[in-house]
């Protein structure tokens, strides 16, 4: 530890765990969420007291009339006057007390005694700081190297996140556009992929921004001994929601503004359709299509109902267009088979870039549904190897633009299995990563079940207040930072560290893939000569060839 | 050649003296008022090899102790002169000098408090303008380290004091016309804006 001490406290902050301390901090050391260490005793034993820098205010400041002249320094009109320190530089902080780490409870305990008035304080090393803010250590099994301590130089301490707990109790990535979400989270998936960890992971990719995850098949850093990740693209014509699989709910959500009556009629023939399903094939979720339309056919012949028939054929109608005319992605007999997405080892990439919104919140709620029962009926034993349902290994699901499948006071059909699985996946090892780039038009019970935030800039307002409202592991101090992150550069609290910390997001080993496009350069590109070219060669009439003998001149 | 202006007669403290000015028939070149002008740098040497003190006038009072009595006399003025010389010479001109520094044997110049005091009866020397760039030259820059000094008096005259003395620097430095600006721009305002009303 650099021993030297930085600055001498001065006394209590406002609150109960603040303190105030001096320093001249010449290095310009001392930056906003720096750490920094004092010793105190505690139960009669000497401990470093870990605090992390909150605010700083200069203490002395030029008078505004030295500012005067924008060519002449300040500086200069001090030593005119007499003042010839070489730095006048001295600033009050003030710090949180975090605690002292005890290794045997893996956490800080807090003294609740602030230091007393002149205590040095001393510049946390990066020793210390690299064994006590992570819960794992390099290549351990459940570490994940995600960045490394923004205070410091690039890379000296790394921040490695604890990916069990991420596994178990979930994670968010919040950002504005453009902060770098995407790439945090594909350094994530590096990181699940890597030979420590071999995760078995699925991500839903509304834009189709995952592609180069690919490129992890070959990299040096994801192969070892007996194994090498495995990554699936699963285009969006692969996707595949068996119609079965269906609920009541998703079929009123796919169909809204049905008349009591239409859904009266639905809600009779699903049953209807249920139950034999369940008599012939031993499933209540096989039945098909044809089924349920026929069974609406029926009514809509039958001579006896004709005041049901108009309605049972609206019905048909309405059912077919959004379940066979509109869309792709329902099938009578196929759907994603749990047992191909999910493997260790194995990131599914699951595109939904060319799918309706509302087709693909359906997609996700029947995922998800599935995935949960899937992991509920093997962890109880209810399915055997070779089961549809039979998947014997945790699953992290990573979704992007998650506020379209949980979005605030709305009724996406997919917010309600996604609530139950994030409070009650930990039990049975489902576990969901969040993205989303408008935290305040995702739903706020669904953001504050995350164990862990991974937070970028945010610069809209009402999404720094959600997250400020949800998200209660990270203090305030720390969100005021929020604006002020540059790309790539973020805050990370929770389950996953020790403490928060603001971490520069590592460099990924694969390409990114969501880079935002060059308009200008695009649009110069229309001129080139080359191009004007091409365009006129394809918009030039095609020459016939004259036939032998054939002149305009006899004509 | 330096123009002895002045003898000290008392000081109020550390830094402040009060001298007489060399009237007439005193000593053989008395000074002209341009040599005892407000803001005037002078220095009174401390004795054996102490160097000099190193003060400005900041005020002027006059001393008339024939002021109020208003009875007839029985000598016209004129024959005063002649018959009583010494009650003539009571008439003197006082300057008040603030030490602001001093110049060492060797020529070192200090500004602030000065450690020593200077001896009663002392004579009091106008600074030329090259005493007075020495004093003032600082490295790199110039020095006016007793500015804060001055502006703790609390005297309504040290305001244009200042403004007289950086006025004095500007011309003898002018490569240095930059960074006196910016303070005389403040004691400027200070003097003529803040009294109106504006913020300080």
């Amino acid at each position: 530890m650099n021993e030297r001490p930085i600055g001498l406290t001065k006394g209590p902050g406002e609150t109960p765990h603040e303190f105030l301390f001096v320093s001249p901090d010449r290095e310009q050391a001392l930056k906003v969420g720096e750490f920094v260490v004092y010793r105190a005793p505690v139960d009669g034993q000497e401990r470093n007291i870990l605090a992390r820098v909150t605010q700083r205010q200069p203490l002395r400041l030029y008078p505004d009339a030295f500012l005067a002249d924008p060519g002449v320094g300040p500086e200069q009109v001090a030593t005119l006057l007499g003042y010839e320190q070489a730095s006048p530089d001295l600033f009050e902080l003030v710090a949180t007390v975090i605690g002292y780490y005890d290794a045997a409870l893996g956490d800080f305990i807090n003294p609740r005694v602030p230091p007393r008035s002149g205590c040095p304080i001393t510049l946390a090393s990066d020793k210390l700081l690299a064994a006590v803010l992570s819960k794992r250590r390099a290549d351990d099994t459940g570490a994940g190297h995600i960045g490394s301590l923004l205070s410091r130089p690039s890379g000296q301490v790394p921040v490695m996140l604890d990916l069990a707990a991420i596994a178990s109790t979930h994670l968010a990535i919040l950002a504005s556009t453009g902060a770098g979400k995407s790439y945090l989270a594909a350094v994530l998936i590096e990181e699940l992929l890597k030979p420590n960890n071999r995760a078995a992971i699925l991500v839903v990719d509304p834009h189709g921004e995952y592609n180069t995850l690919i490129e992890m098949l070959n990299h040096p850093a994801f192969i070892a001994p007996e194994y090498r990740p495995d990554v699936q693209i699963l285009k969006p014509d692969a996707v595949k929601v068996r119609v079965g699989t269906l609920t009541l709910g998703d079929l009123f959500y796919l169909l809204p503004n049905l008349s009591e009556k239409m859904s009266y009629l639905l809600r009779q023939v699903y049953r209807e359709v249920c139950q034999r399903s369940q008599i012939t094939r031993h499933d209540p979720e096989r039945w098909t299509r044809g089924e349920l339309i026929g069974a609406l056919q029926k009514i809509a012949e039958d001579d006896d109902n004709k005041q049901d028939a108009g309605t049972a054929g609206a019905l048909i109608w309405r059912l077919e267009s959004v379940l066979e005319h509109q869309s792709a992605i329902f099938d009578d007999f196929h759907h994603l088979d749990l047992n191909r997405l999910f493997r260790p080892g194995r990131c599914s990439v699951l595109q939904l870039n060319e799918v309706d919104e509302r087709e693909q919140q359906v997609t996700v709620a029947t995922l998800l549904r599935r995935l949960f029962a899937a992991r509920m009926k093997t962890q109880k034993g209810l399915v055997k190897e070779g089961d549809e349902l039979y998947l014997p290994y945790p699953v992290f699901v990573l979704m992007e633009e998650a506020h379209r499948f949980a979005p605030a006071g709305g009724e996406a059909v997919s917010a309600g299995v996604l609530k139950t699985v994030l409070s009650e996946g930990r039990k049975f090892g489902v576990a969901v990563g969040l993205i989303s780039q408008r935290p305040g038009k995702l739903d706020a019970d669904v953001l504050s079940q995350c164990g862990t935030q991974c937070i970028l800039r945010i610069v809209n307002p009402l999404d720094q207040n959600r997250v400020a409202e949800s998200v209660e592991t990270v203090g305030r101090d720390l969100l005021r930072e929020l604006p002020a992150l540059t790309k790539g550069q973020d805050i990370i609290a929770g389950e996953a560290v020790n403490t928060p910390v603001l971490c520069q997001v590592r460099q990924r080993y694969t390409p990114h893939g969501a880079e935002s496009r060059n308009a200008p350069e695009e649009w110069l590109a229309y001129f080139a000569p080359e191009e004007q070219a091409r365009r006129e060669r394809e918009s030039a009439p095609l020459a016939v060839p004259k036939r032998s003998g054939e002149s305009k001149m006899f004509k | 050649m330096p123009i002895t202006i002045a003898k000290l007669l008392k000081s109020t403290t550390h830094t402040d003296y009060v001298a007489q000015i060399y009237g007439s028939g005193e000593i053989a070149d008395p000074p002209a008022p341009t040599d005892y002008a407000f803001g005037t740098f002078v220095r009174v040497p401390l004795g054996g090899n102490y160097g000099h003190l190193v003060g400005v006038i900041y005020d002027t009072m006059l001393l008339n102790p024939d002021f109020g009595n208003l009875g007839p006399r029985l000598s016209p003025a004129p024959d005063l002169a002649v018959f009583s010389p010494d009650y003539l010479a009571e008439k003197v001109t006082l300057v008040g000098i603030m030490a602001v520094g001093m110049v060492n044997a060797t020529g070192h110049a200090t500004q602030g408090v000065p450690p020593f005091a200077a001896a009663i009866d002392a004579l009091v020397e106008r600074m030329d303008d090259v005493q007075v760039r020495a004093f003032h030259r600082g490295n790199p820059a110039l020095h006016l380290a007793y500015a804060p000094l001055l502006l703790r008096q609390g005297s309504p005259l040290i305001l244009p004091l200042l403004e007289a003395i950086i006025g004095r620097l500007t011309a003898l430095f002018p490569e240095h016309a930059a960074l006196l600006a910016v303070v005389q721009d403040d004691l400027k305002w200070k003097a003529q804006i803040v009294p109106l009303g504006g913020a300080q």
